[in-house]
């Protein structure tokens, strides 16, 4: 018995964001565009579409002037990966 | 997307992640540069027989006035905020108290132990041949060593760990040798597991910087 794969997850930078911010503590979009080599148009949808989905919190703030985003995963966010990655490795199983 | 290609991007980002934790550098130099000065005057001072006007190991004092501006300079270029920085950060905080406690006690011991030394001298008509002093650098040597060596694990940073190792080496050997040699111990210890691992770091985060303004261009 296979159970579907989260299709908010099931899609390359979203994964990627979502597997960056689960090793850290918190992240700037600047570093999650540098470490996924996205565009910024795009990787601000993705982020959008996780933040929708209630799996990470968005805050935007000021530093030095300049605005900043910082990305945060929810605890339904690490509940969701690791029903995930669960999935995959049944689905790697067979 | 397949579910192999799913788990290598998972692997990948997790092990990008991993070298989010950087540093400036800059605390370690400062501190392995002030320690071994410290350490160094103070055997000029013994050595050549001169006392300078103050107690050079004010240093340490007046080195805790740019670390605070290290600390907020790094915390401002900081991207990401790993686990890792918040317990390397508390061992640190740890380590400063621990210091300052290790201070405290040294100096009450070393006022009881004065004036033992006086009656031996009063009794004796010669001064102790044993130095307070002579048994305090062992303590700061294992001092040092721990959260060097935790550091160095924790980032998986060589230089560091094994600088670590060294003071720990270097507080055994403390207790064997002359107050001269333990201050050069001292000074070596401050150099091989601050400076050097400092400038090491330094060079890394200039990389990192170069090809971050390369990237931005």
């Amino acid at each position: 018995m296979f159970n579907d794969l989260d299709p908010i997850l099931h899609s390359q930078l979203r994964l990627a964001v979502m597997s960056l911010l689960i090793s850290v503590k918190e992240a700037e979009f600047t570093f999650l565009k540098e470490k996924t080599n996205a565009t910024a148009g795009n990787l601000s949808v993705q982020i959008q579409k996780l933040k929708d989905a209630g799996y990470i919190d968005v805050t935007k703030q000021f530093k030095d002037n300049y605005p900043q985003t910082i990305c945060k995963v929810t605890s339904a966010g690490i509940n969701a990966f690791e029903e995930y990655v669960k999935n995959l490795q049944t689905y790697l199983r067979k | 997307m397949s579910e192999q290609e799913s788990l290598a991007l998972i692997t990948q980002m997790i092990n990008r992640a991993k070298e989010a934790y950087y540093s400036t550098g800059l605390d370690a130099i400062m501190w392995g540069t002030v320690i071994a000065i410290c350490s160094l005057v103070r055997l000029s001072e013994i050595h050549f027989g001169y006392r300078l006007p103050f107690d050079i190991y004010l240093l340490t004092v007046v080195a805790v006035i740019p670390q605070i501006f290290i600390v907020i300079k790094e915390k401002k270029e900081k991207k990401v905020k790993t686990y890792d920085d918040a317990f390397i950060g508390y061992l640190w905080l740890g380590f400063g108290i621990s210091i300052f406690l290790l201070i405290l006690i040294i100096n009450n011991v070393f006022n009881e132990w004065g004036a033992w030394t006086d009656k031996y001298k009063d009794i004796g008509g010669e001064s102790s041949p044993h130095s307070f002093y002579e048994f305090v650098a062992p303590l700061f040597l294992m001092l040092y060593g721990m959260p060097t060596f935790v550091t160095g694990a924790a980032c998986k940073f060589k230089p560091m760990l094994f600088g670590g190792i060294f003071c720990w080496v270097c507080s055994i050997a403390a207790i064997y040798t002359s107050i001269k040699v333990d201050l050069i111990l001292t000074a070596l210890a401050a150099i091989i597991a601050w400076l050097i691992p400092g400038i090491l770091i330094k060079i890394e985060y200039g990389k990192i910087k170069k090809e971050q303004a390369q990237l931005n261009v």
